[in-house]
């Protein structure tokens, strides 16, 4: 016995369609409802013309659940930044009083959690700006890699601030952050494995952070060339370094050391991260694509 | 009509067709097909991932519920999607009134 038309529409769907679970069981019930809605007014097979091409209809709907994903994996990150964060505070908390952490530790402390904080904003500009949007799987991707380049930088910044200042804390206060950062790497990846099964999600998205802002707050933001975010950058960075240093009482040599440090952090971050992070594009792809 | 001159109108219009009642999506298609008169013919099957972007925006709601022996999924609009609705009906009567004066 050969398959009626919508039998093999949904077929088409379902073979089509990347994504698994609740919400593949949901659109499929959903589709088929419709078309014995369809059919049961104007036949099968003017049911399954009008309703439309099964791969696109799957395309948009991965897309679509790919990015549902990604924006909520986002502020589930935001969350277990935050949380690390107040994880760390207990680390260094519970540190002996008179424990004087070693430079270098110190240093990397600052970068990584100056990264955390960075990545995990730029990923939640992102995704509260495109979250009444349609956003690509490329798109979806980049919102990954922030998400996981912040949740790795929290993670190296609370192994810096113990390495650097060891000491006793309460067990779950110190492992509330970690717990929360796996689960939400665990989400971040969910996501990102999905954007990149679909079309276009393995390139290389570049998405300036001035024009999320401004979509977001409705203004007009000039948009900067990626050098002026650069500049802009490593200029507020070592002022802030600065000024901070010098209401601890260091000497202004002392800090303009730091202000140095951390203009120097900012442009090795900026180089080395930046297309990850979607800031730039390098004159070639970083990865060749498959 | 082209199907790619309704893709960035569809929410929109979707938006619009969910502010006269709630409705699952076969009958939101046939309120499209007949408040346009036929013309705008968009792929039926296209509505589901826009309502499922609407619902991830936080403009729809949807449930099951179960009418004529038959379950179905219903959407309704929630109070952010009838402001985004009417924003929605402004934006494409200045834009339209706009295009309007440069082709007349």
């Amino acid at each position: 016995m050969s398959a009626s038309p919508i039998d093999e529409c949904l077929a088409d769907l379902a073979a089509a369609l990347h994504v698994r679970g609740a919400a593949r069981r949901r659109l499929l019930r959903e589709c088929r409802d419709h078309l014995a809605d369809a059919a049961e007014a104007r036949g099968g097979a003017a049911a399954v013309r009008a309703f439309g091409p099964p791969a696109e209809i799957a395309a948009a709907f991965d897309a679509e659940v790919a990015a549902r994903r990604g924006v909520r994996s986002t502020f589930l990150t935001a969350a277990a930044v935050a949380a690390t964060g107040g994880s760390t505070l207990a680390l260094i908390h519970g540190a002996a009083a008179n424990a004087a952490g070693r430079a270098g530790w110190a240093i990397a402390f600052f970068v990584a959690a100056q990264l955390a904080g960075v990545s995990a904003g730029l990923a939640a500009v992102q995704a509260l700006a495109g979250r009444r949007a349609s956003m690509g799987p490329a798109a979806v991707a980049l919102l990954a890699r922030r998400n996981s380049c912040a949740l790795v930088a929290a993670g190296a910044a609370m192994f810096c601030a113990g390495a650097a200042l060891p000491g006793r804390g309460s067990a779950g206060l110190l492992l509330a952050g970690p717990a929360l950062a796996g689960v939400a790497l665990v989400a971040v990846l969910r996501a990102r494995s999905l954007a990149r099964r679909l079309d276009g999600g393995r390139t290389w998205a570049v998405r300036p952070p001035l024009d999320d802002l401004a979509r977001l707050l409705r203004l007009p933001f000039r948009s900067l060339a990626p050098q002026g975010v650069l500049v802009a950058t490593a200029a507020f960075a070592a002022a802030a370094a600065f000024v901070w240093d010098r209401g601890e009482h260091a000497a202004v040599a002392g800090a303009l050391g730091a202000a140095g440090i951390e203009a120097l952090a900012v442009v090795g971050c900026f180089l080395g991260l930046g297309p990850a992070l979607g800031l730039w594009r390098p004159s070639r792809d970083p990865r060749p694509r498959r | 009509m082209r199907a790619d001159l309704l893709r960035g109108h569809l929410d929109g219009l979707l938006l619009a067709v969910l502010g006269d009642a709630p409705g699952h999506g076969y009958e939101l298609s046939q309120r499209l097909t007949e408040r346009s008169g036929g013309a705008l013919g968009a792929p039926e099957g296209s509505l589901y991932p826009a309502l499922h972007r609407l619902e991830r925006a936080g403009l729809v709601e949807s449930s099951w519920s179960r009418a004529e022996g038959r379950r179905r999924r219903v959407y309704r609009l929630t109070p952010a999607g009838r402001r985004a609705a009417e924003g929605s009906r402004r934006e494409w009567r200045a834009f339209s009134a706009a295009v309007e004066r440069v082709l007349a």
